[in-house]
């Protein structure tokens, strides 16, 4: 480990020491500058910037998908973000990075913080968290999502926005599966206009208590 | 400028919006303007045209918000006619025993019962049967019940219970079974307050202002005149709301104030209102309740569904009613008071695909991720094989509300749907023991021969609740609740809470319809006494009468 890399770390230790012993509360990550920044990564080739590659490798480990190289809505994805070890689409198809930039979604202000602790997670297990297979970015976050975690709320919503991404497909109005990979990998079809017609057995398929609905 | 009315009504759900109607009959037989009562919300208007089969972010930010607290996540509503626009419109009269519970959390004060000695069953029967007219209630045949429900319902019968056919407030009609309640019914068979209630205040001449969020209640001394509401202008209209305070405020003055902001805002204002309403009761944001709601899933396999249940298959569970079955089994044969906070019912329910969030896998490895991960990605794959379970168990009402926010129920701190909550929620010993109890009666019909996985709630802490209940709640003295059993705050005269924040106890069935049914109760007692108040004296023979029905306009199916 370089000098370099070696006092990140044992900075961000102590961050995190200092939150776990303030707050359990997430917000109070805030404040925390982004340890992406100072990592010595190159740029990914998608334009992407490291922390948003990062962000949709996070999304791509509580929702894998397989590999491809644009999402839904058509933005790109970074090269490495996808671990391929799903063969249906995942969050990141579904636009996991966009619904975190969205406005109403306010994750923006966190990600910083968030990033850090992701970060510092990672480099005991051998280098950032976009560079790490598969199998050591769950480790990473079954520690990140475990409840000794002061920040741990603040994954559960970086969790939360890959599934908001992956099974409501926020960003597209009235979506169908046709346009959201979530719909389709789920079976729903998204709008119905004309409803279902056969929708119900049409059987009586239980005994039953009372003849009106409610006990007495 | 100071406005003056007689009532004031803050809300426009169940509690707010039946008041309004029999408060405005009240006045027509009277032969007096109901223009003099009214109703203001702090959500924007909506038409069933409005309303969209989409979880578009835009669409959740307008009609929902989700207010987390210290241990508790809970959905609540945003529009004109509350709760009732998202409501799954299962309408259930609460059964006996609720009304007589005495368990309660260890530091709640003496062995008692919960309710108000005025209340129980047989005394709320006509007003549950008054609701159910007016909220359109029908019971749907086996024909109508969703794949879903009878998927359940089947299961259970398998396994050696019962199920039963859940009442609903929703026009079979109308009704094309697509399941997006959750997002507004478009289709105008969703029998919410816009189309009965609330509608018929305003037609009858109430004045229903949206877009108005009420801040602080102050005592005034012009008599007749007896509270000043202040209230923020809301900034929800146009492409891009703020969903915040314009700056522009309001202040009406009234004779008569209903409080029905719902159990996440009532407590907070009243809280917020306390140093000009110092006689209020200690109780005032304490005992803040989930209706003992508890989630779990089913994810069947269709080759059992065949064999097992002898049903053609099961890959449908977007298709039907939201709420359509039931059982009762654990409640039944429960009636003593030795049983209180063990008894629990178990509903489908369709929440939406949002809450595969909420879930395990079914497939978790010791040690690996559990609502997480690639396990949890084939899961969702497989979420039209699923159904989702509500437990209605008899917890205890755990929360608490802090000091409230400046402004509004919650903290929000952007446009989004997401705000946070100034209350804490720690589950109790029973509120804990009696949802595992709820999961081991799941988890056994739904390994009965092999049927299903059973996806329990993942153990991210804490509860999720669309049902908040209490915070206000009545009672018999001021020194254990806010209320009386009329909905009549104590220590202040003409000031009422009629609302879900004044329900003391979990209900065991969803809560609209016992909230409509106190409401018409609490409603008959002001309306009796509104010339004490100044409003005006009931005539003879004054009979309540059913609200007439409005659809609007409406989305036709095409034919297909």
């Amino acid at each position: 480990m370089s000098t370099r890399s070696h006092d990140d770390l044992v900075a961000l230790l102590s961050r995190r020491q200092v939150l776990a012993r303030a707050s359990t509360l997430a917000l109070g990550l805030v404040a925390l500058p982004p340890v992406s920044l100072s990592l010595p990564i190159s740029p990914p080739s998608t334009g992407l910037s490291l922390s948003d590659a990062t962000l949709q490798a996070f999304a791509d480990t509580m929702l894998p998908g397989c590999r491809v190289d644009r999402t839904d809505l058509g933005n790109p994805i970074d090269p490495l973000a996808i671990a391929g070890v799903d063969p249906l689409p995942g969050a990141v198809q579904a636009d996991a990075l966009a619904v975190s930039h969205h406005p109403e979604v306010g994750f923006d202000p966190l990600a910083p913080g968030f990033l850090s602790d992701l970060e510092a997670r990672s480099l005991p297990r051998g280098g950032d968290f976009l560079h790490l297979d598969f199998a050591s970015r769950v480790q990473v976050c079954l520690d990140g999502l475990d409840f000794s975690n002061p920040s741990r709320t603040l994954w559960e919503l970086g969790a939360a926005i890959a599934f908001i991404a992956f099974c409501a497909a926020p960003l597209i109005r009235n979506a169908t599966a046709s346009e959201a990979c979530g719909y389709r990998v789920m079976g729903l079809p998204g709008v119905a206009p004309n409803g279902y017609g056969d929708y119900s057995y049409g059987l009586q398929l239980s005994t039953e208590r009372t003849p009106a609905g409610s006990l007495p | 400028m100071t406005q003056r009315a007689d009532v004031v009504i803050v809300g426009s759900g169940f509690g707010g919006s039946i008041t309004a109607w029999r408060l405005a009959e009240l006045y027509v037989a009277a032969g007096v303007d109901p223009s003099a009562i009214v109703v203001l919300e702090r959500g924007r208007r909506y038409g069933h045209t409005d309303f969209r089969q989409s979880m578009d972010i835009d669409h959740l930010s307008d009609i929902y918000l989700l207010i987390e607290g210290q241990g508790a996540e809970v959905v609540t509503a945003n529009a004109v006619g509350g709760g009732s626009n998202l409501y799954l419109a299962a309408s259930l009269r609460s059964p006996h025993e609720t009304f007589e519970r005495r368990d309660r959390r260890p530091d709640d004060g003496p062995t008692r019962r919960m309710w108000p000695e005025a209340i129980s069953r047989r005394v709320l029967d006509p007003y549950y049967a008054r609701a159910e007219r007016g909220l359109r209630v029908s019971q749907p045949t086996w024909d109508q019940v969703s794949k879903s429900g009878g998927l359940w319902a089947a299961s259970l019968n398998a396994a050696g219970h019962t199920c039963d056919r859940v009442p609903l407030a929703i026009s079979t009609q109308r009704c094309v079974n697509a399941k997006w309640c959750h997002t507004g019914c478009i289709f105008g068979a969703k029998n919410s307050l816009i189309t009965n209630y609330l509608w018929a205040a305003e037609n009858a001449g109430v004045q229903v202002l949206p877009n108005l969020q009420v801040e602080l209640i102050t005592q005034s001394t012009a008599r007749p005149y007896r509270y000043v509401v202040q209230a923020d202008v809301m900034d929800n209209e146009g492409s891009s709301p703020t969903r915040a305070p314009t700056g522009q405020q309001v202040q009406i003055e009234c004779k008569v104030l209903v409080v029905s902001a719902g159990a996440m805002a009532t407590p907070p204002l009243m809280l917020r209102s306390r140093p000009f309403l110092p006689a209020m009761s200690a109780q005032v944001g304490r005992n803040l309740g989930v209706n003992g709601d508890h989630v779990a899933a089913i994810e069947f396999d269709d080759a059992k569904v065949r064999s097992v249940l002898g049903l053609p298959g099961y890959d449908e569970f977007y298709k039907g009613k939201p709420i359509t079955t039931m059982s009762y089994d654990w409640w039944v044969g429960r009636s003593g008071h030795a049983y209180d906070g063990t008894r629990f019912t178990l509903q489908e329910i369709f929440l939406s695909t949002l809450t595969n969030f909420l879930y395990d896998s079914g497939r978790t490895v010791p040690g690996g991720p559990s609502f997480w991960g690639l396990q949890k990605k084939q899961a969702v794959a497989h979420w039209a094989n699923r159904i989702e379970l509500l437990a209605m168990v008899e917890d205890t009402n755990d929360g608490t509300f802090l000091a409230p926010p400046p402004a509004g129920a919650a903290v929000r701190p952007d446009p989004g749907p997401i705000a946070v909550g100034t209350f804490d929620y720690a589950l109790s010993d029973q509120s804990i023991a009696v949802r595992a109890a709820a999961n081991d009666a799941i988890q056994k019909v739904a390994a009965n021969q092999g049927l299903g996985l059973f996806m329990p709630l993942t153990e991210t802490q804490g509860v999720y609740c669309a049902h908040p209940l209490g915070g206000c709640r009545m009672a018999d003295s001021p020194d254990l609740g806010v209320v009386d059993d009329t909905g009549s705050v104590y220590g202040y005269e003409a000031l009422y809470c009629i609302d879900g924040s004044i329900v003391p106890t979990s209900l065991g069935v969803n809560p609209s319809l016992t909230i409509s049914a106190v409401t018409e109760r609490c409603a008959e007692r002001l309306v009796s006494r509104g010339a004490d108040f100044g409003l005006p004296a009931k005539p003879a023979g004054f009979r309540p009468r059913v609200p007439p029905e409005h659809i609007g306009p409406r989305v036709v199916p095409s034919p297909s």
